[in-house]
């Protein structure tokens, strides 16, 4: 697998640590796998220890890591780094960094070209423009 | 700015996002014709813009915001049916236009087409916000308290390519009025809005959970005054709770009224209450100064009429019986001295519902400019109206509609059916709506008997997904599939005012073949029963349905 | 994946999709091709239809068609599709005559 990049991560974490799911991590732990339906309040203030959290998304269109990743930027002030992970396709990466993803994990062999694009497709969002966020 | 109309009018950004949409598109066809994209991963993106894999061919609804659109666009959409299609177009029950034999590969090409007059299919399917729906009277209405547009032009641009909405469990639709004559349905909606002027800026009602489908549910006052500054902070809490909370295990158990039904109306508001006590409230602020900027983009019409114009009507209806008829079903005051509202029903006797013709849309064009300050919009019952019109000027409008055949008075009268496309085009439906109607508007095509039978809404669904909004049809008739024949069921007593309800089933599903008469025995029924100055739902309320099942069943 | 199907005395079953690039109804003839016309669609056995539907589905890329599924048929000189839909798919909407499929194309 490989990782790419949506934007320069806020605080990228190091490559070596142990990704524990969501259920079985302890005071410990550093990185953390979501599952969509985790409600990320309860995190409460484990999250200050934590480096990178993944969300992941079991088919594209089930949007719910959507929602988590921006939580944690918004609600909770996470910091550290938000991966995506899962069955994901270049059309929702503009999506992805907007809700506070720094970056997916692709297969090997897969084709970055289009997520360059999808990037750079729409400079202006209708949501700036109404003076969201 | 183009003909001063009651839309949005597009600026350089709003172009080029739409250059930019286009050419995504146009990149996703190119990818799922090499196989980089499978089938499933392409029709969620080509659905999102409004292209629909269908029975016959592809079908394509193009978007018409709030349902306002100007005599160019109209022109566009004409050439487009001429062009790409066979000829017609068809109104949909969400104020939107959709075309029946459209190629995957001319798409792109279409979608230039319509950029090039500031249209798009942008969310008119998919799991995602669709195309806002709006009172189609808005700014003439004499009963409106306040022009809901330009909130429903914000919340166009808030929900179009949403970054957190747009992968929701299931499709969401919101409506917003500015009458207290709710002409939206708001109760059934995913969210439904009843704007009214305040004290300190617009307030705004909100209900949530409405819907028809294969669960209807008349939707449950979330809050009853959101303030203009917080509108978009509350639509993304309540879409942030289902996005999270919505079930995805099964499709017909995803829309947000499911959720709602499963909290109850007071914990789904104690969750959407939680969210906005996390939120910045700084960060979701709709300023006065971005409302106004918007609502500079709406061109205002001079609607001053000629101080004889209500005279010369008057005089005018006293000299032409047909004309007069016309006048009492198919308009509507307006709060303009000397101007009215007028509904045109695409409902010929014998026709399809909604369908309309590329001539017919190039002279409701030409019949906009000509009266309407070349503005059109689109009703929720499939009809166009022209929302300004001088008295003094009506009678020739209605001759001139008369002559391209839509002249007939029957709004919200019997012949005004609303019927989903059914199983001629449809890959869901289980039976034909389609010639059912066509049957019935002939039988009852005399305007003058449809005024005798006064208000009486028949809808038909040819499936369980309701898109006829049979529930809410005082008459509901919803095809079911018997061992692969056409069977249907007739519900009755649905309304989607703000006596909201729906229908109650009359009993056993009776075949194709019987329905027409069936219809009409139980019209026969109302006629003879009814006491003097009732309408068909008051004799309904004052009796029971006994009579009416009773006459319906009576061959059987 | 296997559905189940009913199929009745005497009726047999067909091969039906879409085509990808302009959407049109098409039936899978003897020669594996996709053809606009029922009337040439390759009439099936219960037994041999699933094989055919396992080949035409893995080549549905190859062949630019979409949504590969079976018809149950009366054969005949032209075979007519059991259920009202399918007719509908094979010869056109019933509300406009105009657009009927040409059997014959």
């Amino acid at each position: 697998m490989k990782q790419f990049d949506l934007a320069p991560a806020r605080h990228p974490a190091p490559a070596s640590l142990e990704i524990i799911p969501v259920a079985e991590m302890t005071e410990t732990t550093r990185a953390i796998r979501l599952t969509p339906e985790f409600d990320v309040e309860t995190l409460g203030t484990a999250l200050d220890h934590l480096d990178l959290i993944i969300v992941s998304f079991p088919i594209f269109r089930d949007g719910r890591g959507f929602t988590q990743a921006r939580a944690l930027r918004e609600y909770y002030g996470f910091a550290g780094e938000i991966r995506a992970e899962g069955h994901l396709i270049p059309d929702q990466a503009q999506f992805l960094r907007t809700c506070g993803v720094d970056c997916v994990l692709l297969e090997d062999d897969a084709d970055t070209t289009p997520w360059l694009k999808a990037l750079s497709l729409f400079p202006v969002t209708y949501q700036t423009r109404l003076g969201l966020r | 700015m183009n003909a001063p109309v009651g839309l949005y009018q597009y600026q350089t950004a709003d172009r080029e996002f739409l250059a930019s949409r286009i050419a995504e598109f146009e990149g996703q066809v190119q990818r799922r014709l090499s196989g980089d994209l499978t089938e499933d991963e392409f029709k969620p993106l080509r659905l999102m813009n409004g292209l629909y894999l269908q029975l016959h061919a592809y079908m394509l609804r193009v978007a018409i915001p709030y349902g306002v659109l100007d005599s160019r666009q109209m022109r566009k959409l004409a050439h487009i049916a001429r062009r790409y299609d066979r000829d017609y177009g068809h109104f949909t029950t969400r104020q939107n236009i959709q075309f029946n034999w459209i190629k995957l590969e001319e798409t792109p090409e279409i979608l230039r087409q319509l950029a090039d007059v500031d249209m798009h299919a942008i969310q008119t399917s998919g799991n995602c916000i669709r195309n806002v729906t709006c009172d189609q009277f808005a700014g003439a209405a004499a009963d409106e308290l306040m022009d809901p547009r330009v909130h429903a032009e914000i919340l166009r641009q808030w929900s179009t390519l949403h970054p957190e909405f747009t992968f929701l469990p299931r499709k969401f639709k919101i409506a917003i009025s500015g009458s207290p004559h709710d002409r939206v349905a708001a109760r059934f909606h995913d969210i439904g809005i009843l704007a009214r002027p305040g004290e300190n800026g617009p307030l705004f009602r909100i209900f949530v959970g409405g819907g028809l489908g294969r669960t209807p549910l008349v939707g449950h006052e979330l809050f009853d005054s959101v303030p203009e500054a917080d509108l978009l902070m509350t639509l993304e809490a309540a879409l942030r709770v289902y996005n999270a909370y919505g079930r995805r295990d099964n499709i017909y158990k995803a829309r947000i009224k499911i959720l709602v039904q499963a909290l109850g109306i007071d914990g789904y508001r104690k969750a959407v209450e939680h969210e906005l006590s996390l939120m910045n409230p700084e960060h979701y602020r709709l300023d006065p100064e971005t409302v106004a900027a918007i609502k500079a983009r709406f061109a205002a019409p001079d609607l001053t009429a000629s101080p004889d114009a209500e005279s010369r009507l008057k005089a005018d209806r006293q000299n032409d019986i047909a004309f007069d008829r016309w006048v009492r079903s198919n308009t509507h005051p307006h709060f303009a001295p000397g101007r009215i509202a007028v509904t045109v029903s695409i409902k010929p006797a014998g026709g399809i519902p909604g369908d309309a013709t590329s001539d017919q849309l190039d002279r409701l064009a030409d019949l906009a400019d000509q009266f309407s300050f070349g503005e059109l919009r689109i009703t929720h019952l499939q009809n166009v109206v022209l929302a300004h019109v001088a008295q003094d000027r009506l009678l020739k409008l209605w001759q001139a509609l008369n002559a391209i055949g839509l002249g007939d008075a029957n709004h919200e009268l019997i012949g005004d059916i609303v019927a989903c496309p059914g199983l001629d085009y449809c890959a869901l439906a289980n039976a034909r709506s389609i010639p059912i109607a066509q049957k019935l508007s002939a039988r009852f095509g005399d305007n003058a008997l449809q005024e005798e039978i006064g208000k009486l809404r028949i809808n038909i669904s040819g499936c369980i997904n309701a898109c006829g909004h049979h529930h809410v049809g005082h008459i509901g008739l919803l095809g079911v599939d018997k061992r692969g024949e056409e069977f249907f069921q007739i519900t009755l007593g649905g309304r989607d005012d703000a006596l909201s309800r729906t229908g109650d089933i009359l009993g056993a599903a009776l075949p194709e073949d019987d329905m027409v008469d069936a219809i009409a025995r139980i019209v026969d029924r109302y006629l003879s029963v009814r006491e003097k100055g009732e309408q068909f739902l008051d004799t309904l309320t004052r009796l029971g349905d006994a009579p009416f099942k009773e006459a319906a069943y009576e061959t059987v | 994946m296997k559905r189940a199907i009913r199929i009745g005395a005497g009726e047999a079953l067909v091969l039906t999709a879409n085509r990808l690039l302009d959407g049109l109804i098409v039936w899978r003839d003897a020669n594996g091709s996709w053809q606009r016309s029922i009337a040439h669609a390759a009439i099936l056995s219960p037994e041999e239809y699933e094989s055919a539907l396992d080949a035409a589905t893995k080549s549905a890329q190859n062949d630019g068609v979409v949504g590969v599924y079976e018809v149950v048929v009366r054969p005949g000189a032209i075979a007519a599709p059991v259920s009202v839909r399918e007719r509908i798919r094979a010869f056109g909407p019933t509300v406009h005559p105009q657009f009927a499929t040409e059997l014959n194309a």
